[in-house]
């Protein structure tokens, strides 16, 4: 693909398609992996909207199916959230 | 039916892939084998310091010295920034009694070559704006460096695999057998079998059951490390940080320090570095809760809690995401490197604990040196792993 032509997918970290299928053909077949090597998915909304996208150029390239590139373990915070709603010993549940 | 190689190291974590990088580099055919995904284990759930300063004169600081020159020649090898840089590191001091410790240790690393100096609270607040005013001084070193972990371990395997390497994910090692031949035969959970006359173990975490495979007493435990992200930030200040707090007590069995039972239990220790990515890596816990990777909420609160409380401008600001990885310990805070006494050809390279990414080039430098030129320098026999 040109550059021309070329897409961010990852906003956040300004991730392009060209990059992300570059690695998938690389054979690094899962998010994590795609991830930890171009940052998509790692930046402010953590693979929010990049996410899906890329799992589909996953399963498009390995045949692998969808659901099975999406399980992905998520933890808190499950939004960002200010360092300092931390020091309130009573905000545990809703990070 | 299996695959015949020289070498086939278990693990394809940082110091894998250095070892198997640097082994195929010198002509050896190897096999990385890996438990997980890419960068599964402590390497990818760490911070990116090659710290000089926290270092006790000896084998760990002389190492460290040679990892660095080895990165700066692996940037231009691996075609890639590595996010190395220099940034800079600074040691808080709190105290009188940190001081006169830290003073001290200052001295016996300028000794022995190491850029440092002792800053007092006016320099440090130059450098550290934003600094609580409880720090009376801090030690400085210029040296003190990052390097982005992913991109190193990334451009190792590529870089490895363009010269014949093969890295081989989500395959955990469930036996090691030696057959009359002399070679050792590797299985996987899933039936898939490697041979080779050496064998290299570097597990990290796991190698202790790598190495009981093949009955090998490998004295090494995970200790778990939580760490937080924040949001890309504009710089607070000149260089990453640390505390002296635990490297006194470590120093000086004499200092006991005034810590509640929750921060002993979670080791509370603080390290504040900026990344690749203009955000903040903020660490960090040592618990002893065996191979659980979770992250915990009195974990990351107390994590949190300490950084807020030291640069107190952090508490607007957002964490994005929590990690945490279990560090491979040692009784002596040594690694272990070398042959197994009694199991020809079985080697462990394992042990760095929060040293890992600091001294994987060299690590993987020296494996490759004792596999290939079958000579192990004099000073490396205190990091034998049949010195337990």
């Amino acid at each position: 693909m040109s550059e021309k032509e070329d897409y961010i997918v990852c906003r956040c970290e300004e991730v392009t398609l060209s990059e992300i299928e570059r690695v998938i053909d690389q054979g690094y077949h899962t998010l994590d992996d795609v991830k930890r090597i171009t940052r998509a998915g790692m930046g402010l909304c953590q693979g929010r909207s990049c996410s899906k996208v890329i799992a589909r150029l996953i399963s498009q390239k390995t045949g692998k199916p969808l659901e099975e590139i999406l399980q992905v373990k998520y933890r808190f915070p499950v939004r960002t959230e200010q360092m300092k709603t931390l020091e309130k010993q009573e905000n545990t549940d809703e990070l | 039916m299996s695959s015949s190689y020289d070498v086939v190291v278990i693990g394809g974590g940082i110091i894998g892939l250095s070892s198997g990088y640097y082994l195929t580099k010198r002509g050896k055919r190897v096999v990385v084998v890996d438990r997980g995904n890419f960068a599964n284990g402590a390497s990818g759930s760490c911070d990116d310091m090659i710290l000089f300063q926290s270092k006790q004169p000896g084998i760990n600081l002389e190492l460290a010295f040679e990892s660095l020159e080895l990165y700066k020649s692996l940037v231009s090898e691996l075609d890639d920034t590595l996010g190395f840089h220099s940034l800079g590191g600074m040691v808080l001091i709190e105290n009188q009694k940190e001081l006169e410790v830290m003073e001290d240790f200052v001295k016996q690393q300028q000794a022995y070559g190491l850029d440092v100096v002792i800053l007092d609270q006016k320099e440090t607040r130059k450098k550290q704006p934003f600094l609580s005013e409880r720090f009376i001084a801090s030690t400085y070193s210029p040296t003190d460096s990052q390097a982005y972990p992913f991109s190193v371990m990334y451009r190792l395997a590529q870089k490895g695999r363009d010269m014949g390497m093969e890295v081989v994910h989500n395959a955990p090692v469930v036996g090691i057998e030696k057959q009359g031949n002399g070679n050792f035969i590797v299985s996987t959970a899933q039936n898939l079998h490697f041979e080779a006359p050496v064998v290299v173990n570097a597990a990290g975490a796991w190698a202790k059951e790598v190495a009981s495979l093949v009955e090998a007493h490998v004295p090494i435990e995970p200790k778990r490390g939580q760490v937080v992200i924040t949001e890309k930030v504009p710089a607070v200040g000149e260089a990453n940080l640390w505390t002296a707090r635990y490297l006194v007590s470590k120093l000086k069995s004499g200092i006991t320090l005034e810590s509640t039972e929750e921060e002993l239990r979670l080791g509370l220790g603080f390290a504040f570095t900026r990344t690749e990515g203009d955000s903040y890596l903020i660490g960090s816990t040592r618990e002893n809760v065996g191979f659980d990777t979770r992250t915990t909420m009195d974990g990351i609160r107390a994590v949190v809690n300490q950084a807020t409380s030291i640069v107190p401008v952090m508490k607007e600001v957002n964490m994005i995401r929590v990690m945490a990885g279990l560090r491979p310990a040692t009784p002596d805070g040594k690694m272990l490197l070398g042959e197994h006494d009694g199991i020809e050809g079985f080697y462990t390279a394992a042990g760095h604990e929060g040293d890992g990414i600091s001294l994987a080039p060299i690590t993987g430098k020296l494996l490759s040196e004792m596999i290939v030129d079958q000579k192990v320098e004099k000073r490396l026999s205190e990091l034998s792993p049949n010195r337990f």
